[in-house]
């Protein structure tokens, strides 16, 4: 493997761990960023440990229901998928077989209700809503659900929450995580209150 | 901090103390013992920690319980409402407590407060509450309060004084960490309500104590090891001082599983696990049991012999019993402008116009009321349990509810008292239904909450349901203190009543369940029997 193709297989594979976040510190990255940002998607999807392209490609399309890109970044930004490939050859490896026969259930049941597609990416949004809508309280939907949260909002070294998305976009700022009084509008009111008044 | 340097002790050769368990009540006492010249072995279930390894890392502490054994899949307890019922082993850990040293005092949320004299003697003060034991404790507030001052100011408490509190010799050592948003709203619904919103005493510094530097307002303390020392774990504030004594020797990942006594009925030699699985024995002069209010009446209950047919310390049949969680309930709201309740510690405010017992309400108990992000402070968590509980649970409105909800929420939480019942509690593992007066405290509480939630203008507001508690994080009352053996185990100093070198001291302790927040209590009594065992060893009285 050439040295371009390592860094980038490192990039795309370990961007969250300690490592990929001391180079995107050392300002490396902006490198990097702008290859990973040319990658076409399969490109992308070849990098997977454990995930089929296949696989893959499903993953993706569930995690961008579940936690759609609107006007703000969702899923398939946060890098949700990585997260599943990576916890599902690690702290979910046990999940990795019943995960597989589950999804293999989930696509069979696409074909009957929509004919012509054979894969849950293959049908529009609304479609996958409607689909989803319809299996929501399986044991699969709660797991594709709680592993894309986990990728969205979990620790970047898991694989996901890429570049901490997830916690800016709920109005966290990343890491050191270190906070200086007023944290907030009311207390920010409340301080410049009395900071008026005894100052008067 | 490993245990490469510390002093080693022989298995063979009798220590003064074994202490069983680093946490709250142990970590302490080892502490005091070992400053004190006396020869002391610690043994710790969990591993040993140091500052540097407590993380952010939410799916670690939260989906994996990292700092609790692993969760229920590694501690398979089991859990029943009713002894008629087959135990069973939950997803969850039901007594819920950290494996590390300096126990749950490292994930502890920090909240301290003190029990007010009334806690005390209730019992005299109300009188009895058929089918309960509730009783009054064989101390009172005035014989404590020189150990909870001793708290403030050695394991470090920061706060300020409030209209609702027992008196105190010393005020407290450092100021209050800042006031957060929750703690503004909470102030203006209390004061629209004619309620007293004041400062929530936290074991959490607000200035450098001791060589430990003040909080960094990070936001991880639920649930989380601190990660700058910040926190006043028995870790961060006790055992250093153990260990450099040169007289501790703290033997992490060591589980005990018997306590042996000899033909005089004596306890001289503590059986345990080391790391590797090997049974081991410590040779000792006497044994301190301070490993919670769950573990301690187990490890009393499986140290049964043909002396103790019934457990060690068990002639009163009250090892066990009357475990009490403390009820609790809450309320969550969103308001118009962000919070940032994720910032700084859990708790900067609560009310305690509620505290006392009121006949006129109709059942016992009372509480206290305290303002938090609760979930809201981890993403994470909020994601998973944190959606409008008439929204959507994925998808854009699921989203956006989330994008808007993280930052504007704040919990009430409330917190009150548990009855004591024969009933509630831990044979092996938990037995656990609370009584009707601690469910109608819960809605008692919640509703007040709720008011205030109201009154502190929240755009929307939900009462959480309120369910019969199948967990618990606060393990208190299996083996009360007494003045009479036959319905206590161990006497106003700790010493069991029935073998007269074992001492307990931990939740375990606890005659009532206080509102809420034992932890300040459980330190004070961890220093106080410290006092109390040091003078009877050096009398020879043990």
């Amino acid at each position: 493997m050439n040295r371009e193709a390592l860094t980038r297989r490192l990039f795309l594979q370990g961007s969250g761990t300690l490592a990929g976040s001391m180079m995107l510190r050392a300002g490396i990255p902006a490198f990097i960023a702008a290859s990973q940002a040319a990658c076409s998607a399969n490109e992308e999807l070849a990098a997977f440990d454990i995930l089929s392209k296949a696989e893959a490609r499903e993953i993706v399309a569930i995690a961008a229901r579940i936690f759609p890109t609107t006007d703000s970044p969702g899923a398939t930004e946060a890098g949700a998928v990585y997260f599943f490939d990576k916890a599902l050859g690690s702290i979910f490896a046990d999940m990795l077989e019943p995960a597989r026969g589950m999804l293999a259930g989930f696509q069979a049941g696409v074909t009957p209700v929509y004919p012509g597609a054979s894969m849950f990416s293959d049908l529009d949004e609304s479609d996958q809503d409607d689909y989803l809508r319809s299996v929501e309280k399986t044991p699969f939907f709660q797991n594709a659900r709680l592993m894309t949260l986990i990728g969205v909002f979990g620790m970047s070294m898991y694989g996901g929450n890429r570049d901490d998305i997830g916690w800016k976009l709920v109005g966290m700022d990343g890491p050191p995580h270190a906070w200086a009084s007023p944290f907030g509008y009311y207390d920010a009111e409340y301080l410049a209150a009395q900071e008026q008044q005894n100052g008067e | 901090m490993a245990n490469e340097n510390q002093t080693q002790y022989s298995l063979d050769e009798a220590v003064d103390f074994v202490i069983i368990g680093s946490g709250s009540a142990g970590g302490i006492i080892a502490k005091e013992l070992s400053t004190n010249g006396f020869k002391v072995v610690v043994l710790e279930q969990g591993p040993f920690r140091a500052a540097k390894d407590f993380t952010h890392d939410d799916v670690s502490v939260f989906l994996f319980e990292e700092l609790q054994g692993g969760g229920n899949t590694n501690n398979q307890q089991t859990f029943r409402d009713d002894a008629s019922k087959v135990a069973e082993a939950p997803q969850r850990t039901p007594a819920f407590y950290a494996q590390t040293v300096g126990g749950s005092s490292v994930h502890f949320t920090g909240n301290f407060w003190r029990l007010r004299e009334l806690d005390f003697n209730e019992r005299s003060l109300l009188g009895p509450i058929s089918g309960t034991n509730f009783a009054d404790w064989p101390i009172s507030y005035a014989e404590l309060e020189p150990y909870y001052t001793r708290v403030d100011w050695e394991i470090g408490i920061s706060g300020e004084p409030g209209p609702n509190e027992s008196f105190r010799s010393r005020p407290f050592p450092m100021p209050p960490m800042p006031i957060k948003s929750s703690g503004v709203l909470m102030e203006r619904g209390a004061k629209k309500l004619g309620l007293n919103a004041q400062v929530e005493p936290l074991a959490i510094l607000s200035q450098p104590l001791n060589g430990r530097p003040a909080c960094i307002n990070c936001g991880y303390c639920m649930g989380f090891g601190c990660e700058v020392n910040a926190k006043s774990s028995t870790l961060a504030a006790m055992i250093p001082d153990a260990l450099a004594s040169g007289n501790c020797e703290i033997r992490a990942e060591c589980a005990v599983f018997r306590i042996e006594t000899n033909d005089q009925g004596r306890a001289d030699e503590v059986m345990y696990y080391d790391p590797d699985g090997n049974e081991r024995s410590q040779k000792t002069k006497a044994v301190i049991l301070s490993a919670n209010g769950a573990e301690t009446p187990r490890l009393l209950l499986n140290s049964a012999s043909e002396r103790h047919p019934d457990g060690l310390a068990n002639s009163s049949g009250f090892v066990g019993r009357n475990l009490m969680f403390n009820s609790h309930s809450d309320v969550r709201g969103v308001f118009e402008h962000p919070l940032n309740d994720f910032k700084g510690v859990q708790v900067s405010r609560m009310v305690h116009d509620f505290y006392e017992t009121d006949p006129a309400r109709g059942f016992y108990g009372g509480g206290g009321i305290d303002a938090r992000p609760f979930m809201a402070a981890y993403p994470l968590l909020f994601s998973l349990a944190g959606a409008r509980p008439e929204g959507p649970t994925w998808g854009a409105d699921y989203k956006q509810n989330l994008e808007h909800d993280f930052s504007r929420t704040m919990f009430l939480f409330t917190g009150g008292t548990s009855l004591a019942l024969d009933s509630n509690n831990v044979t092996i593992d938990p037995t656990y239904k609370d009584h009707d007066d601690d469910m109608a405290l819960a809605y008692f509480l919640q509703d007040r909450a709720f008011e205030i939630m109201q009154a502190a203008g929240a755009t929307h507001a939900w009462r959480n349901p309120i369910q019969y508690q199948s967990q618990g994080a606060h393990l208190l009352g299996t083996c009360r203190m007494g003045d009479d053996a036959a319905s206590s185990v161990v006497d106003k100093f700790h010493r069991s009543h029935d073998i007269s070198n074992l001492f307990i001291c931990d939740g375990s302790s606890m005659v009532t369940s206080g509102r809420g927040q034992p932890t300040m209590t459980i330190m004070a009594l961890a220093f106080r029997a410290s006092e109390h065992i040091m003078a009877a060893a050096r009398n020879n009285e043990i």
